[in-house]
This record gives C-alpha cells, structure tokens and sequence, in this order.
C-alpha cells in the first residue's frame, strides 16, 4: 500500500499536505519564508521551526524530541542559506494514529517518525520552499528470533503487524536523499551491526530509487511489494501536482 | 609564507595588523577556524582539534560516587568541563494506588521465556512510571541557557532520550523494585505453599543536574545515571501485618543494592563537514571528519551527530553480536554504513574505558 497524499488544501498557509498511511494521519503546514522575531534571526541562514501537535492533548517531551529530529533533518534538506534573515515553520497535527499504535512494543516515536518527515517533506514542496535534496523514510522491525517467524525484516509494518509479531527485538527508522544518503537513523533494541547494515541496506532499496538494478526487488515481488519504491512515489504526487498547476498552460 | 613576511619586513604595516589571536578567529569565523585546526597540521601527525585533542579522542570520564547525603546513590560524573550531578532517590508506591496491576506472576527462571519476560517487565515499569528520570540545567551551565524559563527543548530532548534509554535497555530489574509479602501460612489451602504477595513498589527519582555543559551532555547525563544506580542501595522494605502497611528497615546491612542489566555506555560524535571550496588547491583529500565527544564549541559548528549505545558486558565484541542497543543519527548524510561501522568500533573501545571508570572504587 503507497501512502496516500492531499497537498495544497489549506488555503491560508503558504503550503499543506494531508498524509494517510498504514492509519496514521498527519495533517501538515508550511509558513515560508516569513519575518523572523529578532531573538531567532541568523544573519546567513533560515531559521526552521517544526511544532510536533499530538493526536491527543498537548505537547510533552516526547513531541520536543520529535521535533529535534525533524528540525537536524530538515535543517540539511532546505538550502536555508538561500533565505536567509527568514523563518520557516512547519506545523504538523497528527490526526488519528492506529488503535494498537500503543501496544506494539516499539516505541510509539518510531512508529510515527518516518509519517512526519514525509509529511513535512510534501508541505514543504506545497510550499515551494528551496530544497536541496528529497528525503523518504522506512521504519523496519526485525521480530525476536525466539518466534516462529524469525529472522523476517518487517518493513514498513503496520501497527497490527508489529502486534502479531509481538516482542520486537530491534526497530530501525531510516531516512534517505534523494541521492541516496542517509540522512536520518534512530534504531532501538538490540542488534548487531550485521543486523543493522541488513536493515539499512532494505530500507535504501524501499527509499531510493534503484538505477537499472534488480537486487532484492525480485523477492519484493514474491510478496506483492512490487513498485513500493517510496521515491517513485514522492516522484508521482510531485507530477500530479505539478500537472494540476500547469493545466492551464498544457490545455490545448 | 616565508615571502609574506619578508614582504611585510620590507615596507612596514601601518594600522592595524591583519592577523588577529586564536580566541577572535573562533569567535569570528568558528567554521574556518576549525577547519585550519583539523587541516594545518604536518602530515606525519593526526590533525589536531581546537581542544587540542585528537578525531578520535574522548575525554577521560571522571567519576565520584556517593557525594549527596540523602540520596540512595548518588554520583558526580566529569567529561573534561562538561559535569553532572546524578541523584537516585527511591519512594514507596503502595500497592493500592496503582491501578489494576494484581497479576503479579513470579518469573519462571526459562531461558527462551527470558524475551517476553523482559518484554513483559519493560512494559510494567514504563506504564507504572517507577523510574522517573528529570533533566535540570543549573543557571549559568550553559550560555544558551536562559534561567527563569520553562524547560528548554534542549532539555526536554534530553529527558526523553535518557527515559526511553532507561525502558529499551531494562537496565534496572523489577524484581529490584518489588516489595513483596509471603504470608506465614496459605489462606486458600493450609498446607500448600504460600504465595508472595505484591505490596509495592519502589520509585526511583533519578534526577540529573548539569553544573556546567560543554558539549556532549547526553554522554555524561548517562554515565552519571549508569554509576549513580550502581552506587544506589535500596533499604530493606517489608508488610507489616499488625500495622497493615510498608515499613523500612534502618539497618544499612539489610539493604540490598540494584543488580543492573548489563552496562551500556553512549558515544557521541559530531561530524565535522568541512568547506570544500574553502580550500583552492582541489587536492581530492579528507574534507569530513567525525570528531568523538564534541565540547560546546565544536557541536555549534558540527550540524551532524551521531550516538551509539553499546553494551558489551558479556565479552563480545564483533560484528555479529548484539552489542548495540541504540543508534541515533541525525543533520546530515556523510555518516553512511561503512562510516558507522568505523564509529561502532570507536564505540566498543570507548565501552571500555567507561566500564574501567565504573568499576574503579575511590
């Protein structure tokens, strides 16, 4: 299942997105580039603020980490040095999570991780802000090898499926450019660095676009993953936006 | 260089000097300051940071345990000028005020049980909350800490990575935290067995206080938590049946201390991205460097970082074993696997050390 994306519905903010996957919900804005308060002016760069508003109830710690990770990535995605003395805020609701989010065992963070920087990343196109490079991002969920279904990578799971795997031994989330960087990792549990490299290499074959390889795509097939590639995915919302705002000019 | 200055002895300067000292270039330029550190020296040696340490150089932890009165355990942890103060207080929960928690299920002692176990017990302490961990910046720690404010995000980021640590690891033992009662004879059938009953918990407030932050504080928060709880001894707590209630024992020697799970230790690095057209000679050489245990100054220059928790308490120390309990890495793309995999040996090597530090007696 692709995700889902809405972008440009809200009217009185410079770009929106609406993102819908796997039951999460996230609902996101962009204001930018705007006057700054003086206490946050950098005299050669932007400034970004990501505000984190949870499903339910107000902002807690959790929220604050979040929005770390988001500003360290986003903050190396926009070319902030194009606009500097400005402020770029991204403002990301979370509108539903899945029912069993809480029960998974992984860290409800994770879970929500890679949904908000897609997210933020399509309010940010909406918004035409300047960016270097495109980003995507995958969590995987590598069960404890005591079950019957070991040494299966799960990736990109649903919430139920992280609930029926139960006792989840490592999760990993990891974003890419789109040059295939790796922009982002936070991985939880325990695990080897053989296990986290196997991770890592999946999640790039999930995230990036693959030049001309077949790789593990094939076994991908087997499982009816075929052309879950995230990049294609971000490639096609940008080209139907991009058609819809050039319908005037391709109408003959 | 030699013909600037027989150019400048020449025909004197009048004005000002166009060199200035070391501390205005840092102030001035941070980023070409520490580049020229990194890049300056001579080949035959490692390039030097500004603290004149090496790349790959931690400072040595300096650790002092059992320095507050009235706390159960308590350490003081030194990472070069970066120093926190960790205090561990435990407090009685009674049994009835926590919510629907009966099933109290004494461990089985299997060994392919020991996962869900462990799943089980991470799950009661996160939704008991026994282990309340709170991050504290004195005044004047930091000059971007600003008194009189509510919690920094800086602060609050800190927090829950210390907390979700805490719960990932399992670094304490509930069965450490339970207060049990076994009744003198079984209510339901006289002659078997009695059961223990649960009748609380004990709490630990684990507060950390930074004294002063040069860089680095996830590193030194965790090793003052790390030693602070293997300092910690917890009274011997017991049901009173008469009084109907928790009493303690005042008997230091009836105490017991915590017996932690394993030892994971953090590693901080900060990944240096130098300017690339700064230099103009367009010599294809080394332009990224990871600096280990960046001090304040280097993490206002760095925008990437990365930390690896590892744990390698049971002797091994390959690729193979799962020794990693957490990777974090964010705010730029030059750290890739291989790189990663450089910064994971780094790791085990700073693991060491720190165990040497935890275990030393003062």
């Amino acid at each position: 299942m692709a995700p889902e994306a809405v972008l440009s519905h809200l009217h009185r903010a410079d770009g929106s997105a609406t993102y819908t996957h796997n039951g999460y919900c996230i609902i996101g804005a962009v204001n930018g580039p705007i006057e700054v308060l003086r206490r946050d002016e950098m005299p050669e760069e932007a400034t970004v603020e990501v505000n984190v508003r949870p499903a339910v109830g107000v902002g807690s710690p959790k929220e604050r980490h979040l929005e770390t990770l988001l500003h360290n990535t986003l903050r190396s995605v926009i070319l902030t040095r194009s606009i500097p003395r400005t402020l770029v805020q991204i403002t990301l609701q979370v509108r539903s999570l899945p029912d069993e989010d809480s029960s998974t065992g992984v860290s409800p963070s994770l879970t929500l991780l890679p949904h908000l920087l897609h997210t933020a990343l399509l309010a940010l196109l909406s918004a035409s802000i300047p960016l270097s490079t495109t980003l995507t991002a995958v969590l995987i969920a590598l069960p404890s090898t005591n079950t019957p279904t070991a040494s299966t990578q799960l990736l990109s799971p649903t919430a139920i499926e992280l609930l029926r795997a139960k006792s989840i031994r490592s999760a990993h989330v990891f974003a890419f450019s789109g040059e295939g960087k790796m922009l982002l990792n936070e991985s939880d549990g325990t695990f080897s660095y053989e296990e986290w490299e196997e991770a890592a290499e999946a999640a790039a074959e999930v995230c990036c676009k693959e030049d001309g390889g077949v790789g593990l795509a094939e076994g991908m097939e087997v499982d009816g993953r075929e052309g879950e590639n995230l990049d294609d995915w971000l490639r096609s919302v940008v080209r139907t936006k991009v058609d819809h705002e050039q319908r005037w000019k391709s109408a003959k | 260089m030699a013909a600037t200055t027989a150019a400048a002895h020449q025909q004197p300067v009048h004005g000002p000097a166009l060199t200035f000292p070391r501390p205005i270039f840092a102030a001035v330029a941070p980023h070409p300051f520490l580049q020229a550190h990194l890049s300056a020296s001579q080949p035959s040696k490692a390039p030097l940071r500004a603290n004149s340490r090496t790349a790959h150089e931690f400072r040595r932890v300096g650790i002092n345990t059992g320095s507050l009165t009235h706390c159960n355990g308590s350490a003081v942890v030194r990472l070069g000028n970066t120093s926190a103060v960790c205090g561990v207080r435990a407090e009685i929960l009674h049994e009835e005020h926590v919510q629907g928690t009966a099933d109290f299920a004494p461990s089985t002692g299997n060994e392919a049980e020991e996962d869900l176990e462990r799943e089980r017990e991470r799950e009661e302490i996160e939704s008991l909350r026994v282990l309340v961990p709170n991050v504290e910046l004195s005044t004047g720690s930091t000059p971007q800490h600003i008194p009189g404010n509510a919690p920094s995000s800086f602060a609050q980021t800190l927090i829950t990575r210390v907390r979700s640590l805490l719960l990932s690891t399992s670094l304490v033992r509930l069965s450490d935290l339970r207060i049990l009662y076994t009744p003198p004879s079984n209510p339901d059938d006289p002659d078997a067995e009695p059961e223990p009953q649960l009748k609380g918990y004990w709490v630990l407030y684990i507060d950390i206080f930074y004294i002063s932050i040069d860089g680095n504080a996830f590193d030194a928060a965790w090793i003052a938590i790390l030693a602070a709880l293997k300092n910690s001894v917890i009274p011997h707590a017991f049901w009173d049946e008469d009084l109907e209630t928790i009493l303690c024992s005042d008997d230091p020697s009836e105490a017991h201390p915590l017996t932690l799970r394993g030892l994971p230790v953090p590693s901080t690095f900060a990944v240096f991205e130098g300017k690339r057209d700064w230099n103009e000679s367009g010599e294809d050489e080394e332009a990224d460097w990871v600096l280990s245990d960046p001090d304040a100054f280097e993490e206002s220059v760095c925008r990437e970082s990365v930390c690896v928790v590892v744990d390698c308490t049971g002797g091994n120390k390959g690729t193979k074993d799962g020794i990693l309990k957490r990777l974090e890495k964010s705010g730029g793309g030059v750290v890739d696997r291989d790189v990663m995999k450089g910064l994971v040996k780094r790791a085990v090597d700073r693991w060491q050390e720190v165990e040497t530090a935890t275990n030393a007696k003062p």
